[in-house]
């Protein structure tokens, strides 16, 4: 499928990443001072790569997406799409910019299929002569061929959030931000929903940055995965390097019976451990979360002075969820404590170590100790 | 891309852009058939209100003003239209969720609500000239309507009122439901449609005054366009170019503010 051409007058850098964000702040008014709803956020994203955006609600996801889409003012910071700074050059940057905000809600509804992907089109400059042909392989390409001149109400919700992000892809962009695509689908418009953007991403080499609560969506879709928190990056790699980093340091044993108290004593005082169970037949089964591989020939040791046998030792493999819940838990805890921690020592986490590179030494140290803002290293604990 | 291709390029995306609002705006128009049937019958029972109500209280008073009436109420619709369109438009793509969607056209948002005023006045020309030939047709007071007169001096009256709707549009951008303040403004216009313009030229400075005033001349004593003085029909054009201008700048830093705040797709 080939997107409709346009030549620009602001010529693109060459390796221009398709995606570049410099210091993007955006804070709000609120009844107890300032709320930085975005802060200090800076990455870059290559063209062809599809960036996941996880984390809970109010962590300023859409505030993000939005200031980048030049729809928010940021109070501080750059945005450049395509090479083109959104903020200064709006209308130029939306030459290369598709966005799905508010899912099945982002077209009209009394217009047939064709008449929003045509009307959308226009809004991104192209005459309808130059894009008829696309408009009929999107319309194959989501199954809507059929429906092209119904009117979208007529639809199941399925389908109007298909009208919907075909209509985001009338506009012929590289660039496309998804804001929760597949909320309120089921399980099955999801899985179609999903197949069909990975295949039309992978076909037209598009930039995607995409927010959503589902995990399988941002697992199946995503070469690379952005955790906030607070409105800040608190993690951003592939899924398999944050999975992966997880891996190897969470176990669950199986005893062969009961420990002594002492061994279980020694255990907790040496070893994060998040679970003991005591099953009805008196044998005893722990997860434990160590510190790195060395940690495990300890506690291996400690579990053969109970002179109790070991029957099973299993490596948890942890998924994207897991991951997500444990970094955003620990930047909370972590916000919590830089709430209490004095002004100075604030200005000084500003100054020099942000709280995305803190995190981002904690995943190469191996993710398993947390660092207060005062440098102190702790034990980790899985929640 | 030479300048010149550019411009040319720029007039064609322009152009392209019109077009398909002016489609949108139709298809939606005839989609809602009871929305526009409604809004027509509305306006016709108000029309009768005045005119019986006129005749049953003032009498003889009301025929001889009949013609003004009729004129009077023809250019109060209009302008109305004009008027609450653009602030109906933003408030309910808002609700649509298609606000956003607009903002990021290649156009410039403000140059996309100028063509969708200009569609809206242009489909106002057609509901209008069916209340205007109800209202002929109930009181059998046959008017002249000289449409190369009554179209121009009409669309730019209209255009100055628009100027307005842009500023009632850039508040419902950052306040959002407003449609009981500008309500107000309803009778605010009968008083620019009735301001004695004739007597103090200096009141053909407000928006729509002028136009009323050209108007009731061009169908009450048939004057023609070209018979107006050139004092007159500069007043009409400047005021048709200045207020929309006031309006546009008020829109854009409205629109600003809505995204400084975070406020603009909310509804």
């Amino acid at each position: 499928m080939s997107r409709p051409e346009r030549s620009s007058t602001e010529p693109r850098e060459q390796d221009e990443p398709a995606i570049r964000v410099d210091g993007l702040t955006k804070a709000y008014d609120g009844p107890a001072g300032k709320i930085r709803a975005v802060d200090d956020v800076s990455f870059s994203v290559d063209p062809g790569t599809v960036v996941g955006v996880l984390g809970p609600n109010g962590a300023g996801k859409t505030t993000m997406i939005k200031s980048m889409l030049g729809l928010i003012v940021p109070t501080a910071g750059e945005v450049r799409l395509a090479g083109v700074d959104v903020h200064a050059h709006p209308s130029k940057a939306y030459e290369h910019v598709g966005a799905m905000l508010e899912g099945a809600r982002n077209v009209y509804w009394r217009l047939t299929v064709r008449e929003n992907l045509d009307f959308f089109a226009s809004l991104a400059g192209h005459p309808l002569s130059a894009v008829r042909e696309r408009h009929d392989e999107l319309l194959a390409t989501f199954g809507l061929a059929e429906k092209a001149d119904e009117t979208v109400n007529e639809l199941s919700r399925g389908m109007k959030q298909k009208v919907s992000l075909a209509s985001t892809l009338s506009r012929g962009a590289s660039v496309l931000f998804l804001d929760e695509p597949t909320l309120g689908l089921d399980v099955e418009s999801s899985l179609e929903l999903r197949r069909e953007l990975r295949g039309l991403v992978d076909r037209e080499s598009m930039t995607v940055v995409l927010s959503s609560h589902d995990m399988d969506v941002i697992e199946e879709l995503c070469d690379r995965v952005m955790i906030m928190n607070d409105g800040r990056v608190i993690a951003d790699d592939t899924v398999e390097n944050l999975t992966g980093v997880f891996a190897s340091q969470a176990y669950e044993l199986t005893m062969a019976g009961r420990l002594p108290e002492t061994t279980r004593t020694q255990i907790e005082r040496e070893h994060t451990v998040e679970r003991w169970e005591r099953t009805p037949d008196g044998v005893d089964r722990f997860e434990v979360v160590l510190e790195d591989g060395d940690a495990l020939y300890d506690l291996t040791n400690t579990l053969e002075g109970s002179r109790v046998t070991i029957a099973s030792i299993d490596a948890i493999q942890p998924d994207l969820e897991s991951v997500f819940l444990e970094l955003t838990n620990r930047a909370g805890s972590f916000a919590d404590s830089r709430s209490r921690a004095p002004d100075d020592e604030r200005r000084a986490d500003r100054d020099g170590s942000e709280p995305q590179k803190r995190e981002a030494r904690l995943r190469r140290d191996g993710g398993r100790s947390d660092t207060s803002p005062d440098g102190e290293r702790r034990g980790g604990g899985r929640r | 891309m030479s300048l010149a291709t550019e411009r040319r390029g720029r007039a064609f995306t322009t152009a392209n852009l019109a077009r398909a609002v002016f489609i949108k705006q139709l298809i939606l128009l005839v989609r809602y058939p009871i929305n526009l049937l409604s809004g027509l019958l509305t306006m016709y029972v108000f029309f009768l209100i005045i005119f019986l109500g006129g005749q049953s209280v003032a009498g003889e008073a009301v025929a001889d003003n009949l013609a003004g009436i009729i004129v009077g109420f023809f250019l109060w619709y209009m302008a109305w239209s004009a008027f609450s369109d653009l602030t109906w438009n933003v408030t309910r793509e808002a609700q649509w969720g298609t606000l956003e969607q607009l903002y990021m056209t290649t156009e410039g948002f403000e140059l996309l609500m100028l063509v969708k005023s200009a569609v809206n006045v242009l489909l106002s020309f057609l509901t209008g000239f069916v209340i205007l030939a109800l209202m002929m047709l109930t009181t059998w007071e046959w008017l002249t309507v000289d449409v190369l007169t009554v179209v121009p001096i009409v669309a730019l009256g209209m255009w100055s009122v628009v100027g307005i709707g842009f500023l009632f549009g850039g508040l419902a951008i950052v306040y959002k439901r407003i449609e009981n303040v500008f309500q107000i403004l309803a009778f605010g216009l009968i008083a620019l449609i009735g301001a004695p313009v004739d007597a103090t030229p200096e009141l053909g400075l407000l928006p729509l005054s002028q136009a009323s005033y050209m108007l009731s001349l061009a169908m009450e004593e048939g004057v023609r366009l070209w018979e107006f003085s050139p004092t007159d029909l500069t007043l009409l054009v400047g005021v048709a170019i200045v207020y929309p201008l006031l309006g546009v700048g008020f829109f854009r830093l409205a629109q600003r503010r809505a995204r400084r705040l975070g406020v603009l797709g909310h509804y």
